[in-house]
């Protein structure tokens, strides 16, 4: 059960009971995470300062329900994933989107 | 991947569950589609099986884990859930053997079309008798100056994050808003073990006459009243700062939000005095939800505007079918009113659609559900005149450097300077087609609403006027994959 992780006025996982630990990379870079965890909130929790860019300006969630599409970055190669709407897997290899 | 059902249903929350456990319980086959990993849309959205624990659900709504263990393990409903409809498409009367050729379009049923991303090869489209959209509502988009910095997010957006990833978004947070939500995120932040640096409330508080119109609303809803009191006295017992008649004016911050400007406003949310600044690491903004009614815009079923219910609803009849035979809504789709209100609607479209195609329903079933559609609009009723946006003050929060259409970074600046060059452009489609706002990947869910603000503005007529944007296949962005799914020969209804 992990602790909340104080991260500087950033997102924190709450003490709470969470899924078996995985990895995935954003951008090539590891990034640990929790079975059942989306990828939204792995990043988020890691601290990522952008999810996406629109014409140069950093983004991340809006609305965490699919709408927004704010949170979209390539998942396995798939583009435009709503990171949100996506579960992690162990290995997973996720890029923000760099427009 | 093909197959055909008697009825699909878009969405899982708790109008698209309720009606698919009334269809079933009738004896038809239904199949629901949700974007999300379970059942239950936004309201009762839980943790994920993965994190173990028990199931914890809103206390208001004591109907809701039956209502979804009974849908779930129902043997009559199939479930598709992480799957996105992009698009419904009436069969050709003339490719259905059987059909009536003299009938319109739908007679001869639909063609669901999904894209899973999960598992591609499970994308294509699905046949249906029927269709129910219940695709239930997203948070109402405020356009202010620096709210694309990372940082600024929807209360819906916060909330879901605690329930189902026990996740804070932040530190240190202002609530800006006018909905009750709100205050319920704000305490649950709170419980989060966020610092919460202010409650920035649009409206006074309620007057008495307000209070006492309210009154016959009161009872069957006592529990939500209470959950509601409960918040507000616990933030208040923590020393958080409510503000009434107070709005935002500006995220401040670089690269993301480090502050936020409230100012006083009046009884019509109109700024009127200087702005502060509070020091936070989030904004939460909660104006009220806009109903998600893309589908059926893309279906051609005739919408209304109606400001209080959440801007464009679905127009239907008293059995919920839309203005396209076959097509039903319910939900947020038909009005934004709440959790109560969808379930009732869906128990109705559920059994009318069971009963249209041949199953018998009980007489006592459909004025059960009637009678539970009106007890919960007396309540919903009082909470859309309450708390409805003044959505012309909200557009003057706007400067001429605010982006409106986030997808497309266009500013309002932009927009007007096309409508004083345009005289004759008189609608939001006409904006989106000279301007670009609402052709980004949101395609218009969170510029709509100011563009058409901005259009009535200029041309002296209201947002109704002003129209909406016309939604196309794919209603939402898909991988090429799911076209190419789409190849496979549906087989005969």
């Amino acid at each position: 059960m992990p602790d909340a992780e104080a991260t500087s006025g950033r997102a924190a996982r709450l003490p709470s009971e969470r899924g078996e630990p995985a990895e995935i990379t954003v951008d090539g870079r590891p990034v640990g995470c929790f079975a059942g965890e989306t990828v939204a909130t792995a990043m988020l929790a890691a601290g990522v300062p952008a999810f996406s860019h629109r014409n140069g300006e950093p983004r991340i969630p809006l609305c965490n329900m699919g709408t927004c599409f704010e949170c979209g970055v390539t998942v396995d190669g798939v583009p435009l994933t709503r990171s949100c709407l996506t579960t992690v897997r162990d290995g997973m290899r996720v890029e923000t989107s760099e427009r | 991947m093909t197959a055909a059902h008697d009825l699909v249903v878009v969405g899982a929350g708790p109008a698209g569950a309720a009606a698919a456990l009334a269809a079933a319980d009738a004896g038809l086959d239904v199949l629901v589609v949700d974007e999300q990993r379970a059942a239950g849309g936004q309201i009762f959205r839980t943790t994920p099986p993965e994190f173990g624990g028990r199931r914890k659900l809103p206390t208001g709504y004591p109907w809701a884990g039956e209502l979804l263990d009974r849908a779930r393990s129902h043997p009559g409903i199939a479930w598709r859930h992480g799957a996105t409809v992009f698009g419904i498409l009436p069969v050709a009367v003339d490719a259905a053997a059987g059909a009536d050729a003299s009938a319109g379009p739908g007679s001869a049923g639909f063609d669901v079309l999904t894209s899973d991303p999960a598992d591609p090869a499970r994308s294509g489209r699905v046949r249906a008798r029927r269709v129910l959209i219940a695709s239930g509502a997203y948070d109402m988009p405020v356009a202010i100056p620096g709210w694309t910095l990372p940082g600024v997010m929807m209360a819906g957006a916060v909330q879901g994050f605690l329930k189902s990833q026990r996740l804070r978004v932040a530190d240190r947070v202002v609530l800006a808003g006018s909905h009750p939500l709100l205050l319920i995120v704000a305490d649950q932040l709170l419980a989060a073990g966020a610092r919460i640096e202010e409650v920035a409330i649009a409206r006074g508080l309620p007057s008495p006459v307000e209070l006492l119109r309210a009154l016959p609303a009161v009872p069957g809803h006592v529990r939500l009243l209470g959950e509601l009191a409960g918040c507000v006295l616990r933030l208040l017992r923590a020393g958080v700062r409510i503000s009434t008649g107070t709005v935002p004016t500006e995220v401040l911050g670089d690269g993301r939000v480090q502050g936020v400007r409230l100012a006083r406003a009046d009884r019509g949310w109109r700024q009127t005095g200087p702005a502060r600044t509070v020091d936070a690491d989030a904004l939460v903004l909660g104006y009220g939800f806009h109903p998600s009614t893309e589908l059926a815009r893309q279906l051609g079923c005739g919408l209304d505007w109606d400001s209080a219910q959440g801007g464009w609803i679905v127009r239907h009849d008293a059995q919920l079918e839309t203005t396209v035979a076959g097509v039903h809504v319910a939900g947020e789709p038909s009005g934004v009113a709440g959790a109560e209100q969808s379930r009732a609607e869906g128990e109705l479209a559920g059994l009318t659609i069971a009963a249209a195609l041949g199953r018998p329903v009980p007489e006592r079933a459909l004025a059960g559900a009637r009678r539970r559609i009106r007890s919960a609009s007396r309540f919903s009723g009082v909470v859309q005149r309450m708390f409805a946006p003044r959505r012309e003050a909200l557009l003057e929060l706007a400067t001429p450097a605010t982006e409106i259409c986030r997808c497309e970074t266009v500013t309002r600046g932009t927009i007007d300077g096309f409508l004083d060059e345009n005289p004759f452009a008189g609608t939001a489609d006409a904006v989106k087609l000279a301007c670009r706002s609402g052709m980004g990947p949101c395609q218009g869910r969170y510029c709509e609403s100011a563009v058409a603000g901005l259009v009535a503005k200029a041309r002296g007529t209201g947002v109704g006027q002003a129209g909406r944007f016309a939604a196309h296949i794919p209603v939402k962005p898909v991988p090429l994959q799911a076209y190419v799914a789409l190849a496979d020969d549906p087989p005969a209804l």
